[in-house]
């Protein structure tokens, strides 16, 4: 007897097949819609500073996203539904990133990795973006300075179980925010509270 | 003879005092004779910097001390550095003569210069803002007088960012490759004419 079972083992009977049906499962579309999108993630990486080395990290074989449905790194907007920006964004940037997601196709999320992408971090400075939901919206902020590859990967877990909880009769979840005729995505007053500096950044005006 | 001392002897009170800091020598000179200064210590035998290693500039905290253009030259045969300094009083106009014609290498730095610190560089052939897009009208970022997070609202300033039309900039003019056409090897050439850039010339 070995331990391997024969393929005579294997092939079911016809006496067994006799009582069962076809195969089939009921599901709802929302459920089934929603696995195959938060399983089949394909990310456009954003990477300006070392952020981006540790989205390497999370992308090669070692900590291998992949594992989660992101086995193709998407360096086209048009075929990518997931934005990761990994890295500080100066004001100069601020436009390209813009048209990069307006560029991708519905449905798309974004994901905002660590504290300069997603507060300006350390960077409290003319030159940057005081965090990326000024100019697009966020759905996953990714704390660290940079995050560990395990960090973006629960926050990737994190955005498929968003992803999970949407259903397709929502109109506001597939809406495009667009920049108005002001030229603002959010409104002012929102942009300069969003940007108030904090933690040891309030201490940082001595040569202001 | 150092260089300090060959200039002492070649321009006389256009040296207006000269230092060693770490080791490194620094020359202070008049600003209205830099640029003869400068193309002497490239052009004299025995001095012979021909390698202009960066324009830079210093507004020191104490608003009495004159802002600084920085001038670091290296002879690439005497493997010796020398650093040149400008002292501009702030009251003043803050212009110097342009050294492009010297070292070609100036054109990008010191249009850092002018971006960063406001300093105008009399004969620079294209002189705009390098780092901040060229409609920004906040000032000049490395001024002591500019504030860290600069003039205007955080509003403000993303409001412009997003105006901003990214597509204005790295054109095949931006990059100069069709000003450098004629001076590429002729198999980058090849490439180049036939490339998905179009046909440069």
């Amino acid at each position: 007897m070995g331990l391997t079972p024969s393929a005579a083992d294997l092939t079911p009977t016809d006496a067994e097949l006799a009582g069962v049906s076809p195969n089939f499962l009921t599901t709802t579309l929302d459920a089934l819609t929603n696995w195959g999108r938060a399983n089949s993630l394909w990310p456009m990486p954003f990477g300006t500073a070392c952020c981006a080395i540790e989205f390497m990290a999370t992308a090669a074989g070692r900590f291998d996203v992949a594992r989660f449905g992101m086995e193709r790194m998407s360096f086209s907007p048009r075929q990518a539904d997931l934005l990761i920006c990994a890295g500080r964004l100066p004001f100069k940037l601020a436009p390209i990133i813009r048209r990069i997601w307006d560029q991708m196709p519905q449905p798309k999320w974004s994901i905002s990795m660590g504290a300069c992408a997603s507060s300006g971090g350390i960077f409290d400075t003319y030159a940057m973006v005081q965090g990326i939901d000024t100019i697009i919206p966020v759905d996953v902020y990714v704390p660290g300075c940079p995050p560990r590859p395990e960090g973006l990967i629960y926050g990737v877990t994190m955005l498929q179980k968003k992803i999970r909880g949407e259903t397709m009769v929502d109109p506001t979840l597939r809406r495009e925010t667009e920049v108005d005729a002001r030229g603002f995505y959010l409104p002012p007053e929102k942009i300069d509270v969003l940007s108030e500096p904090f933690g040891n950044s309030v201490h940082q005006t001595r040569s202001a | 003879m150092t260089a300090a001392t060959a200039l002492q002897a070649a321009f006389g009170s256009a040296i207006v005092r000269s230092a060693v800091s770490c080791g490194d020598l620094i020359v202070w000179v008049e600003r209205d004779r830099a640029h003869d200064i400068l193309a002497w210590l490239r052009d004299t035998a025995g001095q012979e910097y021909n390698y202009l290693t960066d324009i830079t500039a210093v507004d020191y905290r104490d608003p009495e001390r004159p802002l600084e253009v920085v001038y670091q030259l290296r002879s690439l045969a005497r493997k010796a550095d020398l650093r040149v300094k400008i002292a501009l009083d702030k009251l003043g106009p803050l212009e110097v003569e342009s050294v492009y014609d010297l070292w070609k290498g100036a054109d990008w730095l010191e249009r850092e210069v002018f971006d960063m610190f406001g300093v105008t560089f009399r004969g620079h052939p294209d002189l705009r803002r390098i780092l901040m897009w060229d409609t920004y009208a906040e000032g000049h970022p490395l001024r002591k007088d500019f504030p860290l997070r600069g003039h205007f609202t955080r509003a403000e300033q993303t409001r412009q960012a997003l105006a901003a039309n990214p597509e204005a900039h790295y054109s095949i003019e931006e990059l100069t490759i069709a000003e450098a056409f004629g001076e590429l090897p002729e198999d980058v050439r090849r490439r180049l004419a036939h490339g998905e850039r179009g046909r440069v010339k």
